[in-house]
């Protein structure tokens, strides 16, 4: 954006009545000195030693000034010109046209309601209360409640209270079990480190209270890390702690990283997904995938050549890691993608194409030579195997 | 990783309204400048040569004179009161907008990935940009501010432009169309420039109105008036005009009862809502519609759609999202990733594959050997509950 702005500095100085002096005059400045000869002449026409020059002159003053003036007026309109080639240039591909999508009654619910929950979701509820009134989308008061607990947890979070999101932890201990989550755990660190590195001159006490209180049932789990935790006390204060083999732990991101670790836990135990999809859609939309979309269906037009179907994107557009949700087989000999009927084979190599392509390999006697390997292996001992 | 790498080019496709608008509205003002210096000042050149002709100072016309240059001195303070309401109410706060929207994009450029901490506060901003432009645009505009009000992006948004937009189609509902042809006279030249002809269209249905309500004579007149300048381009629909005058409102004349019919109104308004969003470089469709069009394209699989298969972090797998995604085309895979269920991490030569070695379902190194750490080296399968010792799992490649 270096262009457009340098553009704008040039135009802001050249519209300003600021002393810049640029080629010409500011319009103010014109316009108070055409003013100033007007009352000049008003007087003298008044005392009566005003002359039939006296009139001459101001007719030419005032073509001056006026000239002055569409002179400053000629620059400013350059001035804009050139931002708008700075613009062309910085905007070189218009937005694509499409033709209008999520129109029909059902998309264009299902879009308002995805509104609707974005809005819960990252905490804008008087937003929500507003949309969900100027729409005909309608949220059941159990979700609304469930948003706006997160949000009053994850806020408590932000204040360094864990109270909220520790009873949520104990509320869902088995939950949190079962999904080897450790967040109970780090909560308790959270506050036992919290203790410990406070200006207060009994906090290590405070800090051994709380670990004797609370530590013991998660000792079988993270035994090592409670070990770790306690070494801490042999290097107080802070500062020591900093320098220390425990450094790790005096680090305040510790206890930042609590809010989206407790979100995404939160939102699993309620079937919702970990980050906000209508983001995840939105940044992954917006950063480069129409761009891609836009190209790929140019290079096609240019081919004269239609997509072969358009129920399929003609060109991949790379995804970053925590953006893959699921797993894609490619097959490596026919390069299709594994289906139902056609799934992923492990042969007794351990490599794996499709069915089909199995089949298309297998000799008289039901032997499968790995077409990467130089292992040969039964067809029936061949595995499906699921990702 | 590569991915991570900011997309300067892809972000800024979205971006060209956002910059544009302001600089549009910054043009404006400047007509309307030009058009006040002009009408003001040439008005005072005109007196000022007519008195330097006529007058003779010494006489008595030294009153006619004062009366000349007081008028002239009234036209020029005039002139500068203008010029500076019109810069302090427009001029520089427009200039503002512009300032800040390019240095708001200014900041995404200097980021380089999205793990830049600055990104997802940029990102956060962008969304809510989208989502004030899709509010105004589908008439949600308490929403729409709400928005701008509470994240403090005023300044971002088009919210004045959109409410322009509302007045003038308000009043084509209310079967009115001195508005937007007050909009058309105010853009001429740069509806000229696209070739739009939207302002015929509304001439013609005052005609057509005229004609509707039996006052043929100033049908006549009007027709004579308005639509004859359109003669070059349009003289069939003129024409047939002029032939409307014959048939009643409720003939049955196909050509003509279609001329009466009041769903014409109707396309008016989508007339006008194009050609408005043409001259602000406006796309048609809302942003957020193209970036999610986008968006869910690239993550769409059949995978998301069989219950098997479907993970809660997915956007696609969501029943909302995922049906709006059936309008969008599947994504497109050359090459295989392998996305273990326990882990949702990506499998590779670090963190390779295996599979246990009846149900062949496949997951990670790392959430197995975890799994045998904690359960003295058995692992199970969640899926089918099969057990075995984490040595007997079977190791895969994949390539």
């Amino acid at each position: 954006m270096e262009g457009p702005l340098k553009e704008l500095g040039r135009l802001e100085k050249l519209v300003s009545d600021s002393s810049w002096k640029g080629k010409t005059p500011s319009i103010n400045d014109s316009l108070d000195s055409l003013l100033h000869s007007l009352r000049e002449v008003k007087d003298r026409l008044q005392v009566g030693t005003a002359t039939d020059e006296t009139l001459t002159i101001l007719s030419k003053t005032v073509e001056t000034r006026k000239k002055e003036i569409d002179d400053r007026q000629k620059e400013v309109y350059n001035a804009l010109a050139k931002m708008g080639k700075a613009l062309d240039k910085k905007f070189h591909t218009p937005l694509p046209t499409y033709s209008p999508l999520f129109f029909s009654p059902e998309a264009n619910a299902a879009l308002e309601r995805t509104i609707a929950l974005h809005f819960l979701r990252t905490g804008q509820f008087n937003t929500a209360e507003t949309f969900i009134e100027e729409s005909s989308v309608d949220i059941d008061d159990d979700t609304r409640r469930q948003f706006k607990k997160l949000h009053e947890i994850v806020t408590a979070l932000r204040e360094q209270d864990i109270g909220p999101a520790l009873q949520w932890a104990e509320r869902n201990r088995e939950f949190l079990h079962n999904r080897s989550s450790p967040l109970e755990f780090l909560l308790h660190r959270s506050r036992y480190l919290r203790f410990l590195t406070s200006n207060d001159a009994r906090g290590q006490y405070a800090a051994i209270a709380y670990a004797q209180d609370h530590f013991p049932p998660f000792y079988g789990q993270h035994e090592s890390e409670i070990r770790q935790l306690m070494g801490c006390l042999l290097y107080m204060p802070i500062w020591r702690l900093i320098a220390s083999p425990y450094a790790n732990l005096a680090s305040p991101s510790l206890h930042l990283d609590l809010e989206p670790m407790f979100a995404k836990e939160y939102c699993a135990s309620l079937g919702m997904s970990r980050q906000v999809p209508l983001r995840v859609v939105g940044d992954i939309g917006g950063g480069g995938a129409l761009a891609r979309i836009e190209k790929g269906r140019k290079v096609m037009r240019e081919r004269k050549s239609e997509w072969s179907h358009s129920e399929e994107l003609p060109i991949e557009i790379p995804l970053p890691p925590e953006n893959r949700y699921h797993s894609i087989f490619a097959c490596p000999v026919s390069k299709e993608q594994s289906t139902d009927q056609n799934p992923p084979m492990m042969m007794g190599c351990g490599h794996v194409i499709t069915k089909d392509s199995l089949q298309k390999l297998s000799k008289p006697g039901g032997r499968v030579k790995c077409p990467y390997c130089p292992v040969e292996s039964q067809l029936s001992s061949a595995l499906r195997v699921h990702f | 990783m590569s991915a991570n790498k900011l997309n300067t080019e892809g972000i800024m496709l979205f971006e060209q309204p956002f910059a544009r608008v302001p600089y549009e509205n910054y043009r404006k003002v400047f007509r309307t400048s030009q058009k006040n210096i002009e009408k003001e000042l040439g008005a005072v050149q005109t007196a000022a040569s007519d008195i330097a002709k006529r007058a003779k100072p010494e006489s008595s016309d030294a009153e006619d004179a004062i009366k000349a240059v007081d008028g002239m001195i009234t036209r020029v303070e005039n002139l500068k009161r203008k010029l500076a309401d019109l810069q302090s109410s427009s001029g520089a706060p427009t200039l503002g907008v512009m300032r800040e929207r390019f240095q708001h994009l200014m900041s995404v450029e200097t980021m380089q990935t999205t793990n830049d901490p600055e990104f997802p506060r940029w990102a956060d901003t962008r969304l809510d940009r989208w989502l004030v432009d899709w509010s105004l645009r589908n008439g949600k505009e308490k929403t729409a501010k709400m928005i701008a009000d509470d994240r403090g992006v005023e300044r971002l948004v088009d919210i004045d432009l959109f409410s322009d937009i509302r007045r003038i189609e308000d009043a084509l509902k209310q079967r009115s169309c001195a508005e937007a042809l007050v909009w058309c006279s105010e853009n001429k030249s740069a509806l000229r420039k696209v070739k739009n002809t939207l302002e015929f269209d509304l001439r013609l249905q005052e005609y057509i109105e005229l004609a509707r309500a039996g006052k043929n004579i100033e049908a006549i007149a009007y027709s004579k008036r308005h639509l004859l300048p359109w003669q070059e381009t349009h003289l069939p629909q003129i024409r047939q005009a002029s032939a409307l005058l014959c048939f009643p409102s409720t003939t049955t004349c196909s050509p003509y009862k279609r001329l009466y019919d009041l769903s014409r109104w109707h396309s008016l308004i989508q007339s006008f809502r194009l050609a408005f969003y043409n001259l602000s470089t406006l796309p048609s469709e809302p942003l957020l519609h193209l970036a999610m069009y986008a968006g869910l394209a690239s993550l769409k699989l059949p995978a998301c759609y069989d219950p098997q298969t479907k993970n809660v972090d997915c956007p696609v797998c969501d029943p909302s999202l995922g049906k709006l995604a059936e309008e969008v085309p599947f994504s497109h895979h050359v090459n295989s990733t392998i996305v273990c269920r326990l882990t949702g991490r990506i499998m590779d030569e670090d963190n390779k594959p295996m599979a246990f070695p009846n149900s062949g379902q496949v997951y990670s190194r790392e959430a197995l050997e975890d799994m045998a750490t904690r359960n003295d080296g058995i692992v199970k399968d969640p899926q089918t509950g099969e057990t075995c010792e984490f040595s007997a799992l079977r190791r895969l490649f994949i390539s």
